[in-house]
């Protein structure tokens, strides 16, 4: 490394937001992520592409993000990530394996010097500059709620359930697969372009009416979508409004989008809870969908009319806007913290690492201790 | 050429515990052992544009964001967009006899897509002022982010303020003489200074969002009007610009080409280049090139015998020498278990080692400006902190086949580039084991070892044999600078054949 490269004023230092479908990498201070690339590496023994998130045991999540990272670096970042530091933004919930695993990674595989670990509920109000919301996180294996309040996120009030882009998938396969004989084993990413290109979210009284036995609505017009260069398939009106209805469906405990959203609420103090409601946050790839913050809207009023919610009074519901697009919500906020001293002050460096040989976590007591 | 991009049915253990084909490995003459990607500290050299084969500096890499300021990839189907020129006549029919003015254009030759489809004007020149696409909101988040810099370093100041408060006990002169701020201010008549101290000087907070009530309703023709295909972007179109991530075709913009890079390799515990590039582009030659396939002999399979469960069959392997100097090569029984007793006992140094090295660091810090005239070898690399030597790993192979361990070794002669040409025939003067060396010529000798695979192997399963191959490695580095004779060692590789499937008995 050249020295003057060491004295610049400006360091650029790698965020990065490791996605279950897509990986969203950038430098701090930018507004925008460089590349939003698949969370996938080629698997050197079978030659084929493994997700991440897919991992078997440590052992093995060890080796695919040795591969990924190298990736990251070599071939967007173009930066050696010795002693460099690293903006990782995860959600709260993120696994102890995969968060030890990769700061294992990330200190011994490619000795990084400090890595600064975000919560990507609590970063992504950054881009708003509030410090209050209701953040529901729509990605592709699950939908995360948690409450932030005066910049604490109140994890006991977290909701999670498995809604998100591949539950949408799932649908969408089944839904085709009904509507189309003969198609069965789509892949993944022609579902994932069938469901950006073709579908919506509804409105609530045409999916009620979609939903009954004899519609009195005309469906939306029919798309031919082609498949593998000399085939069609049809998607119907009907698959293009349905496709993501299971996210506004009740399941058999009665849980949905919304009343998760709702039941989150519950848990958090009465005198916080409009305010909450009326600075709701939608980040993810999932919420990208046109009609979503419509449709969320409508469904909330409604579920608020329920008894199961009366008590809780809430008189408008609000959604911020934010001024970037919605899948890398979270790294934009990562790339304004890791912009600022922070990163030099609150940074977990190697040293200390090896010191302690773990890594901090909110669930360990140890760290707890010191706020009380 | 297939046994290189083929399946790799010789592998060799690296000192890591991969198993890798020969033309994946390095090897460290510092250390002499041999290295592997998974184990080696990659750098960046150079950035350079793949299309252009212009050569970057990084500073400049940087500051184009890794992207070539001249090159273009096609928003539709990331091919390279080549320039086109279309001749443009005057717009003025008098001056019809002008020449016409040169006009370029972008064009992808794969989709067709060009940069006319979305309304770019034509440029004047060939590299383009192409319109770049603003983010709206820059404003807004450059406001952010000033504003949080300075919270960020008030809170900084502010808490060093109170660290050296507290490390000065006396305050200041006034203290002592009783004449304090607070009391001047009463004597002046002025009331009192209220203002908290964090409070003075403090950074605006920035304007915070609103939340909005309304939300954007889906357009009502979306339910009637029938939808175009051709003009819905895909996700891989959309994310291939991740600020704008248009929907329609109607906003693809051209991309600038990402920069590609040179890489060298090091080695993490002498911390010597195993592999370094030459700088220019257009080269593919290197300046260090410690490629394991020069230095270790190749082992090829040439035939094996069908193999059975408990039955004894000929397997011929023909070894290569790729060195100057001749070589002798001995074979060992590998046993995995006692290299585990091995890896252990290196965890254990490893761990030693690593807080030796933390603890030498630090004695080096105190120690350098004393005895600063002490050459010590790592404060030459006074820029690098060493690197931490990762754990070994175990093997993780399972034989299923004994290989018979010849007794005898036998040479195999240093490499000749002249001997394809020489028609005199072999004229080596070697007694070898006619049990053992079936053939040989030249640098090269075919070798006849026995193979039994295990006798509980059910039918069609691959059959893995191992063995440790034993070869004198030739230094020279240390001859050429102190013009000794070169060290030898032996070197000790293990190595595994995958020798195909077992069949059933005749």
């Amino acid at each position: 490394m050249p020295i003057y490269e060491s004295l610049s004023s400006d360091k650029l230092s790698v965020v990065l937001d490791i996605g279950a479908a897509y990986t969203k990498f950038g430098f701090t201070g930018e507004f925008s992520p460089r590349s939003i690339i698949t969370s996938e590496v080629l698997c050197s023994k079978t030659k084929k592409l493994r997700r991440i998130w897919d991992y078997e045991s440590a052992e093995d999540l060890y080796d695919l993000l040795v591969d990924f990272i190298h990736v990251i670096f070599f071939k967007y970042a173009l930066l050696s990530p010795k002693d460099k530091p690293v903006i990782i933004v995860e959600s709260l919930l993120c696994p102890t394996t995969f968060r030890e695993t990769l700061a294992k990674v990330l200190f011994y595989h490619y000795e990084m010097s400090m890595m600064f670990i975000l919560p990507s509920h609590l970063v992504c109000l950054a881009s708003l500059a509030i410090d209050s919301a209701m953040v529901v996180d729509v990605g592709y294996k699950e939908a995360v709620v948690i409450p932030i309040c005066y910049s604490f996120p109140v994890v006991k009030a977290w909701q999670a359930l498995p809604l998100g882009g591949e539950a949408i998938h799932n649908n969408l396969r089944t839904l085709l697969s009904s509507s189309n004989t003969g198609i069965q084993d789509l892949p993944e990413s022609t579902l994932e372009n069938i469901k950006v290109r073709c579908c919506f979210v509804t409105k609530k009284y045409r999916a009620d009416q979609l939903g009954s036995a004899k519609p009195e609505i005309a469906t939306c017009p029919d798309v031919k979508y082609p498949i593998g260069g000399a085939e069609h398939m049809t998607v119907t009106g009907k698959v293009r409004e349905r496709a993501f209805e299971l996210l506004y469906e009740e399941d058999n405990d009665h849980l949905c989008l919304s009343t998760m959203i709702l039941d989150a609420l519950l848990q958090v103090d009465r005198d916080l809870r409009q305010k909450l409601m009326g600075n709701i946050v939608l980040i993810g790839g999932s919420v990208m969908v046109p009609g979503f913050k419509a449709r969320l809207k409508e469904e909330l009023e409604m579920q608020l009319k329920n008894n199961r919610y009366s008590k809780l009074n809430i008189s408008t519901i609000a959604f911020h806007s934010l001024p970037c697009k919605e899948n890398y919500a979270a790294f934009l906020g990562g790339a304004l913290y890791g912009a600022t001293e922070l990163l030099n002050m609150k940074s977990l460096t190697r040293e200390t690492y090896f010191k302690e040989n773990r890594l901090p976590d909110w669930i360990n007591f140890k760290e707890n201790v010191h706020c009380a | 050429m297939a046994y290189i991009t083929g399946p790799d049915v010789v592998k060799y253990a690296c000192t890591c515990g991969l198993l890798k084909p020969i033309t994946h490995l390095y090897f460290c003459r510092y250390c002499t052992q041999i290295r592997c990607s998974f184990c080696v500290c990659h750098e960046i050299d150079s950035n350079f544009c793949g299309k252009c084969s212009e050569n970057i500096p990084s500073s400049e890499a940087r500051l184009k964001k890794n992207r070539c300021g001249n090159c273009y990839v096609c928003p539709s189907c990331q091919q390279d967009l080549s320039t086109r020129i279309a001749s443009k006549g005057s717009a003025n029919p008098e001056e019809a006899k002008s020449t016409p003015k040169k006009m370029y254009y972008l064009l992808c030759q794969f989709c067709r897509w060009s940069s006319r489809d979305v309304g770019i004007p034509d440029q004047s020149t060939v590299t383009g002022g192409w319109p770049k696409r603003e983010n709206v909101h820059a404003n807004r988040l450059q406001e952010l982010v000033d504003s949080y810099k300075a919270i960020i370093l008030a809170s900084k100041k502010h808490q060093q303020d109170k660290e050296k408060k507290k490390r000065v006990k006396c305050l200041s002169y006034t203290d002592r003489t009783g004449v304090t701020a607070a009391a001047i201010r009463k004597r002046l008549g002025l009331p009192a200074d209220m203002t908290h101290p964090m409070l003075k000087n403090r950074p605006k907070n920035p304007e915070p969002a609103k939340a909005k009530s309304e939300v954007e309703d889906l357009p009502d023709s979306i339910f009637t009007e029938p939808l175009n295909l051709a003009e819905i972007m895909s996700i891989e179109q959309r994310l291939l610009q991740p600020e704008q991530q248009p929907t329609t075709v109607d906003k693809l913009f051209p991309v600038h080409k990402q920069l590609s890079i040179k890489r060298s390799l090091r080695c993490r515990s002498c911390e010597h280049n195993v592999s370094k590039p030459e700088y220019n582009p257009n080269s593919v030659k290197f300046k260090i090139q410690l490629f394991a396939y020069y230095i270790i002999p190749e082992i090829r399979i040439v035939t094996v015998e069908p193999l059975r469960s408990g039955k004894t069959s000929e397997l011929i392997v023909k070894f290569t020498n790729p060195t100057q100097h001749q070589t002798t090569i001995t074979f060992f029984e590998l046993d995995l278990d006692e290299v585990e007793s091995v890896v252990t006992e290196e965890v254990a140094e490893v761990a030693e080692s690593f807080e030796q090295s933390l603890y030498l660091q630090e004695k080096q810090q105190l120690s350098l400006p004393s005895l600063g005239s002490l050459s010590q070898p790592s404060s030459l690399l006074a820029s690098r902190t060493p690197s931490i030597t990762v754990k070994p790993r175990r093997i993780k192979e399972d034989l299923n086949c004994k290989i018979g361990i010849p007794e005898s070794s036998f040479i195999l002669l240093p490499r000749d580039d002249a001997a394809e040409y020489d028609d005199s025939g072999d004229s080596h003067n070697i007694q070898d084991d006619p049990k053992l060396v079936k053939w040989r010529k030249s640098n090269k000798a075919f070798i006849r070892l026995y193979v039994t695979p295990n006798e509980d192997l059910p039918l069609n399963s691959e059959v893995t044999c191992g063995f440790v191959m034993q070869h004198i490695y030739t230094n020279t580095i240390t001859s050429k600078v102190e013009n000794k004779e070169p060290q030898q060692y032996n070197h000790k590789v293990k190595v595994f054949l995958t020798l195909g499937n077992s069949v059933g008995c005749d």
